[in-house]
């Protein structure tokens, strides 16, 4: 399947939004990023993945509560598809055969 | 979902209002409500974690991030997402095409009126175009050298006798002492010049004027690529030469130039060791054959040798210090060169007010700023940058005024439109974007005429300013950007004052049919006019009184008879066989004299300076005086008349160690009597051997020896012509045979190539960049006049169409054609007058300051006002009487019918 082909941050993305219990929306997904790679993102740029994993049909969206520090606003509240489950076991898949090819003792050769 | 409006919490816990409003207008509706939620709940967090004010500015930086083609992006094939936006709005680039449509017709609808308002834009858009590129060219130079910043020359400032020295160049060691003393130079390099070379290749012997001796590091300071050759060997040995690619073209074609060699006059061969790029034209030098500095004698005097020297400054060193350093030479090295050279120790040297010193000028600044004497190039001035630059703005100005004026009147007939427009619910902000939608437009297309102008101006151009500009210089990225910029700010600029006055009719009023372009108007036209006016009026001034210095310069007695004298040049090849030469010439019919003359009074000619020491009874003192080597024959040809005395004459053997003076010399060594029978000697290198003394024998009247610029200087006349030049006088009408039968002696005599000038034409080119400026502010002054002009016609059409009624009705009552004629002009001519009073002033200030440069000047006399103020009276009764003729004999009953 040709859409399996993800970006890194539309990766990192959407294992976040499937490590959640529950629907998430931006900001904890920002937050969540930030915290596991201590990189810093914009909004916009979680915004811009959140939608294109949606069009791809890796996540499925509804529109949630609003709290006053929002002024009043919705939220979009994502959650993971059947689809969006099947390309991270895919890519975790991928890595790991990648992992046992590497050779034995490799790592020790170089000193790690 | 309703929204509770955050601007009822404070002021500073809320995100800065603009940045939400960019965002709301920017993102799309269904995206926005969730990018807005998110990112005002992030800012909340940081309020609390980074304060308010760094929260605001996280809050900005995320709303810019926004800024993309994702979040812009419409929904379009869903149904909205959202109940608010049911209707889809109009895209902006769908309004802009109504616009453009709109702004067609009516251009197309009122070509006259389009056509001087795009004709007088592309006119005004056409000179800036030019002066930039004059004025970036200018501000250019050197500026492309890798460390154009670090780079300085040296140059010598010296005080003798009370009188000032600026040299280009320092001593010749200066630079290895500097390299030696100062921690902060990195790099010292040389250049000497020795003149003009006749080059021999083969047979060919060919005049080359552009030849240095350099360094062997030259090329590694300059940034002049070498193409061939090792750039840091090339130069190391004596007798080895760089050459440039067009000379190298020149001499070899396409063969390889390395190991070839090429005589180079009397200093033998020279073998190619390299090939670099062409010096670029923004260099404030000009060579084209770079010699090894070993191959010349550079001494090791101080006092007795120069060098043009260029230092190269660490980086973070400042020139200061090493100009602090460089004070000390003068004790340090110096000291026993001045008790040699002037008979007196340094400190009764310094006591005399005497003094040497360094100045480092950047060298960045050397085209526009440096005015030595011997600089290697003639220089620029930064004020002809200046003034134009201020021309440019100017014409701009006028060319934006007439812009404004025309469209603002031309409002008048649109009334209609906009109060339909209105009625139909246009808004006024609708409006004011239509016109000045127009106004770009309009400023494009002048645009499009202008490129079209300036490549059709461009050749005569190049030949007025000296430069060579090619279309390329235009049509660069980085030109065209800053030209599409300055368009768009002109066109709304000057598009906003018609676009604010259009919105603002009132339907009724306009639709009533009453309605007149407001009156509360008139006064900024008018105040619109009369700066056009004093611009122009200001730049006639300015024309005639250049032009007025110029043929002052051209006319003057200058002491000698500049007319019918043919000059010869490089007659020293000739060598023993000149004498024979030159009485063979002086026995044509046509040729009345000829005389040896390497000094003349115009045009290149040798240079030579002298310490003269003065003994007139017990007074005696110490002139640096310029002289002149000539024979017996000189003062006749020249026909410069003797005030006192006698001419040399070989009658008199005695005569080699005789002197004229010329007046002005006279009066600077203080001589109370006749000084005819003084004695004066010559410092000559220090040495006691090189002292000579003089007796003078005559004096000569003053002559324009140097240009008009400087006063005329004290000059010595010594016996013994020097070969490098013939002087000519002649009488002929026929001036082509008499040439070529010199010619022909001449190959008979010769392989040199043969080569003369006039010396009128030589005197001409003195002035040649005075005149220039002259030309080019008498062309601007037109094109001023001209963009003034159509405006006044413009609007000359509007008013009197305006009076149209009230014209009718005089005619009726019994008015005359004349009285009305005079009606309509009065109102202009009290413009111009008014005009005149701002700008005579104003141009007389800025003109007197100018004729201060030149030692002989005219003054600044009423009638180049008068002349202007009438010219320009002139000019605009022209311009309006058509209208103001057309509107008067216009049929009454025609006028009045309307009602």
């Amino acid at each position: 399947m040709k859409k399996t082909v993800l970006g890194e941050l539309e990766e990192m993305v959407l294992l976040v939004v499937a490590a959640s219990t529950e629907d998430v929306y931006g900001v904890p997904v920002l937050e969540q990023l930030q915290q596991q790679t201590g990189r810093s993102f914009t909004i916009s740029a979680i915004h811009t993945t959140l939608y294109r994993l949606e069009e791809k049909g890796f996540l499925t969206s509804s529109v949630g509560g609003a709290t006053a520090e929002r002024g009043g606003r919705s939220k979009r509240l994502f959650s993971l598809t059947t689809e969006g489950g099947r390309v991270l076991l895919e890519i975790q898949q991928m890595r790991t055969r990648l992992w046992e090819a590497i050779p034995q003792g490799k790592f020790q050769l170089l000193g790690l | 979902m309703g929204r509770k409006p955050t601007s009822s919490q404070s002021g500073r816990q809320s995100p800065p209002r603009w940045a939400d409003r960019l965002l709301e207008w920017f993102v799309a509706p269904h995206l926005l409500e969730y990018v807005q939620g998110d990112l005002h709940e992030t800012f909340h967090k940081q309020v609390i974690e980074i304060g308010p004010t760094r929260a605001r500015r996280a809050y900005i930086r995320a709303v810019l991030h926004c800024l993309t083609p994702f979040f812009a992006k419409r929904q379009t094939a869903e149904p909205s997402r959202t109940i608010e936006h049911k209707y889809p709005k109009p895209m902006l680039s769908a309004m802009l095409s109504n616009y453009l449509t709109i702004a067609f017709r009516n251009l197309w609808r009122h070509k006259a009126f389009t056509a001087i308002n795009i004709v007088g834009l592309a006119i005004g858009l056409a000179t800036c175009l030019l002066i930039v590129l004059f004025v970036l060219h200018e501000l250019s130079y050197d500026r492309y050298h890798t460390h154009a910043d670090r780079l300085y020359r040296v140059t010598l400032y010296g005080r003798m006798d009370a009188k000032d020295i600026n040299l280009a160049y320092a001593y010749g060691p200066t630079g290895q002492t500097l390299l030696q003393e100062c921690p902060g130079v990195e790099a010292v390099t040389r250049l000497r010049r020795e003149g003009a070379f006749l080059v021999k290749h083969g047979e060919n012997i060919v005049k080359e004027e552009n030849v240095a001796f350099v360094d062997s590091n030259f090329f590694s300071v300059f940034n002049f690529p070498m193409l061939k050759g090792n750039q840091a060997r090339a130069l190391v040995e004596p007798n080895t030469l760089v050459l440039t690619e067009t000379i190298a073209r020149k001499y070899f074609g396409q063969t390889d130039p390395i190991g070839k060699t090429l005589s180079m006059g009397n200093l033998g061969l020279f073998r190619i060791t390299g090939v670099c790029e062409d010096v670029p034209s923004n260099t404030h030098f000009h060579y084209d054959m770079f010699g090894s500095l070993q191959s010349v004698k550079t001494g090791n005097k101080w006092l007795a040798s120069g060098a043009y020297t260029y230092v190269r400054l660490r980086e973070g060193y400042s020139i200061q210090q090493v100009e602090g350093i460089s004070r000390g030479f003068v004790s340090k090295y110096m000291a026993s060169e001045i008790n040699e050279f002037f008979g007196m120790t340094l400190s009764e040297f310094l006591k005399k007010g005497n003094g040497f010193g360094f100045v480092f000028q950047p060298i960045t600044s050397i085209h526009l700023q440096s005015n030595l004497d011997d600089e290697l190039a003639p220089n620029s001035d930064i004020k002809y940058v200046y003034i134009f630059s201020v021309i440019a703005l100017f014409i701009l100005l006028l060319a934006c005024i007439n812009f404004m004026n025309l469209s603002t009147v031309g409002s008048a007939g649109r009334s209609k439109e906009v109060g339909i427009r209105k009625v139909l619910g246009s808004v006024r902000k609708q409006l004011v974007s239509q016109f000045l939608t127009e106004s770009v437009l309009l400023t494009f297309l002048a645009l499009g005429l202008a490129l079209g102008l300036v490549l059709f101006l461009l050749p005569s151009f190049n030949a007025l300013a000296g430069k060579q500009f090619t279309l390329g210089a235009i049509l660069n990225g980085k030109m065209l950007v800053g030209v599409v910029i300055a368009c768009l700010v002109i066109g709304l600029l000057a598009g906003s004052y018609p676009a604010f006055v259009l919105s603002s009719f009132k339907p009724i009023t306009v639709l009533n049919g009453r309605m007149q372009v407001s009156l509360r108007s008139g006064w900024l036209r008018n105040a619109l006019v009369t700066v056009q006016f004093v611009v122009s009026i200001g730049m006639i001034i300015a024309t005639i009184v250049a032009n007025q210095q110029l043929r002052f310069m051209q006319n003057k007695k200058v002491g000698f008879d500049k007319e019918q004298v043919l000059v010869l040049h490089d007659t020293q090849v000739l060598g023993p066989k000149l004498n024979a030469f030159k009485d063979d010439l002086a026995k044509l019919a046509s040729v009345i004299q000829v005389s040896k003359a390497g000094f003349l009074p115009a045009g290149s000619s040798s240079q030579s300076v002298d310490g003269i020491q003065i003994q007139d009874g017990a007074r005696s003192g110490v002139y640096r005086t310029k002289s002149y080597y000539v024979d017996d024959d000189y003062l006749s040809t020249l026909g410069i008349r003797l005030a006192q005395g006698r001419n040399f004459s070989k009658a008199y053997p005695a005569d080699k160690s005789a002197v004229l003076l010329n007046e002005a010399a006279v009066r600077e060594y203080g001589f109370k009597n006749s000084p005819i029978g003084k004695q004066l000697s010559t410092v000559g290198d220090g040495t006691e051997g090189s002292k000579q003394t003089y007796t003078v024998i005559g004096v000569v009247k003053d002559f324009h020896f140097e240009s008009m610029h400087q006063r005329i200087a004290p000059l010595l006349l010594f016996y013994g012509g020097d070969n490098g030049q013939l002087a000519l006088r002649i009488r002929t009408d026929d001036i082509p045979s008499l040439l070529s039968t010199i010619e022909q002696r001449w190959k008979a005599e010769t392989a040199n190539p043969f080569a003369y000038s006039f010396l009128n034409e030589r005197f001409n080119t003195m002035y040649q960049s005075d005149q220039r400026i002259g030309q080019l502010v008498s062309i601007f002054a037109g094109l001023a006049v001209m963009i003034a002009c159509l405006g006044l016609f413009g609007l000359a059409a509007f008013t009197t169409h305006q009076r149209t009624k009230e014209i009718g009705v005089r005619k009726v009552l019994g008015a005359s054609i004349v009285s009305i004629i005079t009606l309509l002009l009065t109102n202009y001519l009290k413009l111009i007058f008014v005009a005149l009073l701002i700008a005579s002033p104003i141009a007389g200030y800025v003109m007197s300051q100018w004729l201060r440069d030149f030692a002989y000047r005219i003054e600044v006399e009423w009638w180049f006002f008068a002349l202007a103020g009438g010219l320009a009276i002139l000019v605009a009764v022209l311009t309006v009487s058509y209208q103001a003729i057309k509107a008067a004999l216009m049929n009454p009953v025609k006028s009045l019918r309307t009602e």
